[in-house]
């Protein structure tokens, strides 16, 4: 049995509201939900979701943090707290009071965070937990329809999967096709010179495009009408995540940042004051070789508030996104004092390439940047639709190889779904290659 | 002011996705499931004890970067000294402690555990005994019980509704003809005691051929920790194979240097031995129990010798003549070589007993040769007509 009950919490919430709400916080409401660590286990193979569709790789993932837990090689995140409006955030039944007072305090951040950061501006938190809801209910009825059925539902999941970051990850709309070619009538029509002569408006008209499944909905008229519901409902998914992979640092700083903050202002008794600055120490340790994102966004914050101020945390955290952030706000002192450095794999061993040095730190920096938010998930666009209808993608290689054998899988199972060939292109070891 | 409440369960909310999961990890094994019979924790054991075998993961692809020295990433180490060059680790190594060839890297392994009946499931399914004939005395094996008749008397579980109804019905159709019963007035036509029936079930005995198989190991001293293991893998999969598919067989162990006696099935699979080799001492001995135990006009016969080839040349003579004497006996006889491609060439210019029997193997005479474990479950898979 717990060694609190809910009065304690609710006093305690009230006190971290009262502070949150003193420093200028503005949060969305949060709903606690109180449940065990097998229920916790639950809620994270859906990544918090109240609910969400079935798919087996779900399955997968509580499988691999069950085991994971019961080895205990990890233990479970401390919260998990979902962007909507009210924010629902669960707390597990089996922590101390301390916790859960830490808990509490760190989710205000966060709700905070997912309110006013610019990169959240088109989540729709009011709706959103309808909307899986709702995605939910319609992906199971084409499982339960005896003309579509599980596997061809779940086949067709597969595939959306493979690319499901393959979309708008730069806030940039993308284009449909009728608006490209509005664009280009307008062209050809105040075209003295012929320039756009060449232009067939019947044919589809292809630009560049990096939104793989935006376009798959726009180009794939031969798919029936759930495939296309599918596509929206992942599509959708990873635009409601995408403002959260790309603010990771970011918001996990901001978060440890206000818990530290508003655990110091609460009058702890000592008791539960040692145990906290314990919890706290453990969750913003730095990962030896790793980048824990707790660690440097909680860096960031607090050198902010004692170099420029509380004011100016506040403008990062609604300005700014992990890349951005790492770009403009880190100096040279601070790869110093963080240590970072760049490493890679060699045929043999794992070696460092670069440390943070005179020389080396923006050599660094830039592998620092290339690893976070997006960026570390390869750009895949679109060139071309051949005469022949094969879809031919091209990878917009920066440096870094991709994972052939995992392209080809992907490549695979796109073939599946387009009615043509697939052609994929990129560059392997400085030579050009084709699957 | 936040709002707190019990988490209402819903049920065990991916019970479902773990259920589809699992089904495809069970394909997983049942494709991948050959590569793990070579290994060495599975030999000895018996078919009640769960083993643990590492599954490769059901694999979830996206465009990722591969690790190479162009896809460099950050790390950080506060208050530690580091330098360029500096050695942080060495590359995953694959399960087998293999190299990192690549293709292996970051594969997701998961243990399953399943009982070797199970695997045998996997294995066996698909493989046959050859030819087995009918032969004159049938085996009776333990009977089975088989549905005969219906009976007034039985227990509730083996009440026929069929039956019972069609008496009522019976006795309802008389009862209006005879005028006791008026459908139109008397309404209900209830059940009568007389109307039950049971159905009867008696035990019918079984009838299955016999079968013998002899399990015949060189364990010379050429026979080296390797080659009896991978000799002991092989009837490791022939015993469970058999155990597996048919009811009633007989199996005789012989181990032979250049003397052979039969031994215990715990001795056949645990002991070690030295010595030269007499590849003919071993099919004597066979001979010898098939005469006085199971003679081939009632038994089916089937004969495994496992050796690594390395016979002394004066016994190559005997061994052949012995070898056509037991074919002839046999539905099956087998001679499986165990020796690398390596040793073949170098070691000896005859190529060892395969060369030597080459002349008489056919359909009842086979030979196999095994050069690495990798081998051995394509060549047992082959013997059975599996698949390879």
């Amino acid at each position: 049995m717990s060694i609190w009950t809910f009065n304690d919490l609710k006093g305690w919430d009230d006190k971290i509201c009262q502070i949150a709400s003193n420093y200028g916080l503005d949060w969305h409401p949060i709903n606690y939900e109180i449940c065990d660590y097998y229920e916790m286990i639950g809620h994270m193979s859906y990544h918090g979701m109240p609910s969400h569709y079935q798919h087996w790789s779900y399955g997968k993932s509580f499988e691999r943090t069950h085991q994971m837990y019961n080895l205990g090689i990890e233990g479970l995140p401390y919260e998990l707290i979902i962007n909507s409006n009210p924010s629902i955030a669960y707390l597990m039944r089996q922590n101390p009071l301390y916790l859960q007072v830490l808990i509490m305090a760190h989710c205000t951040g966060h709700s905070d965070f997912f309110k006013n950061n610019r990169a959240f501006e088109n989540t729709i938190p009011e709706n959103i937990v309808a909307k899986f809801r709702a995605a939910r209910q319609r992906i199971h009825g084409y499982v339960e329809d005896p003309s579509i059925g599980q596997d061809n539902v779940e086949e067709f999941l597969d595939i959306l999967h493979t690319i499901r970051f393959q979309t708008e990850r730069n806030g940039k709309k993308r284009r449909t096709q009728s608006e490209i070619k509005r664009s280009y009538v307008e062209k050809i029509n105040s075209d003295k010179e012929g320039k756009y002569s060449n232009i067939n408006l019947d044919a589809p008209v292809i630009e560049p495009d990096h939104d793989l499944l935006g376009f798959l909905l726009d180009h794939g008229s031969h798919f029936k009408n759930w495939q296309i519901d599918l596509i929206e409902i992942v599509k959708d998914e990873s635009q409601y995540f995408i403002p959260q992979i790309k603010t990771k640092i970011l918001n996990e700083g901001w978060a440890s940042f206000w818990h530290y903050k508003i655990m110091h202002e609460l009058d702890l008794p000592q008791s539960m004051h040692i145990p906290f600055i314990k919890s706290h120490n453990q969750v913003i340790r730095p990962h030896l070789g790793q980048i824990n994102p707790y660690h440097v966004g909680f860096y960031i914050f607090e050198k902010l508030e004692k170099e420029e101020g509380l004011e100016q945390c506040f403008f990062t955290r609604e300005i700014h996104n992990d890349e951005s952030a790492i770009r403009c706000l880190l100096t040279m002192d601070d790869y110093r004092e963080l240590n970072l450095f760049s490493y890679s794999e060699k045929k043999r061993s794992i070696t460092i390439d670069e440390i943070s040095d005179e020389e080396g730190w923006q050599r660094v920096r830039s592998d620092l940047i290339r690893s976070v938010g997006g960026n570390s998930i390869p750009m895949i666009y679109v060139s071309d639709i051949s005469k022949s209808g094969n879809l031919i993608l091209q990878h917009d290689h920066d440096g870094r190889d991709i994972d052939l054998d995992h392209a080809e899988n992907v490549i695979g199972g796109l073939m599946k779904i387009w009615p043509n060939q697939v052609k994929f292109f990129t560059i392997i070891e400085d030579e050009p290659w084709e699957i | 002011m936040s709002i707190f409440r019990n988490h209402k369960t819903s049920a065990d909310r991916s019970a479902t996705d773990r259920s589809r999961h699992k089904k495809k990890i069970k394909d997983a094994i049942r494709e991948g499931v050959h590569s793990i019979v070579s290994e060495e924790s599975i030999i000895g054991k018996d078919g009640k004890k769960k083993i643990r075998i590492p599954v490769r993961g059901i694999k979830e692809y996206s465009f990722v970067f591969g690790a190479s020295e162009k896809n460099r990433k950050p790390g950080s180490a506060p208050g530690k000294n580091i330098s360029r060059g500096q050695s942080i680790g060495s590359r995953r190594r694959t399960r087998q402690g293999e190299e990192g060839a690549g293709k292996d890297k970051g594969e997701e392994f998961y243990d399953v555990e399943i009982t070797l009946e199970e695997l045998s499931h996997y294995l066996f399914d698909s493989l046959n005994l050859p030819d087995l004939e009918k032969k004159k005395f049938k085996n009776m094996i333990a009977s089975r019980w088989k549905r005969k008749g219906y009976r007034n008397k039985g227990i509730r579980p083996r009440l026929s509704k069929k039956e019972t109804l069609k008496n009522k019905v019976r006795r309802k159709k008389i009862a209006e003809r005879i005028g006791i019963h008026d459908p139109e007035a008397d309404g209900r036509f209830p059940f009568h005691k007389d109307d039950l029936k049971y159905r009867h079930i008696k035990p019918v005995p079984k009838e299955s051929s016999n079968a013998v198989i002899f399990f015949i190991m060189d364990t010379s001293g050429s026979m080296t920790q390797d080659k009896k293991f991978m000799a002991r893998s092989f009837f490791f999969l022939l015993y469970h194979f058999l155990r597996h598919r048919y009811n009633h067989t007989e199996i005789v162990f012989i181990s032979h240097t250049i003397d052979a006696k039969e031994v215990s099935e715990d001795d056949f699979f645990k002991k070690g031995s030295s010595g030269g080799t007499f590849v003919s001492a071993g099919i004597e001995k066979c001979i010898e129990i098939t005469q006085k135990r199971y003679h081939r006009s009632s038994w089916n016969i089937y004969a495994f010798h496992c050796s690594d080839g390395d016979n002394w040349p004066e016994d190559n003579d005997r061994a052949l003549t012995l070898s056509k004497q037991l074919k002839e006996i046999c539905q099956l006889y087998c001679f499986i070589q165990i020796s690398s491609d390596a040793e073949d060439s170098t070691f000896w210019s005859n190529g060892g007993m395969v060369k030597t029997y080459a002349p008489i193997a056919d359909s009842k005479f086979k030979l196999v040769h095994i050069p690495n474990k990798d081998k051995i479950w394509p060549e047992f898979s082959r013997i059975f007509g599996g698949k390879v």
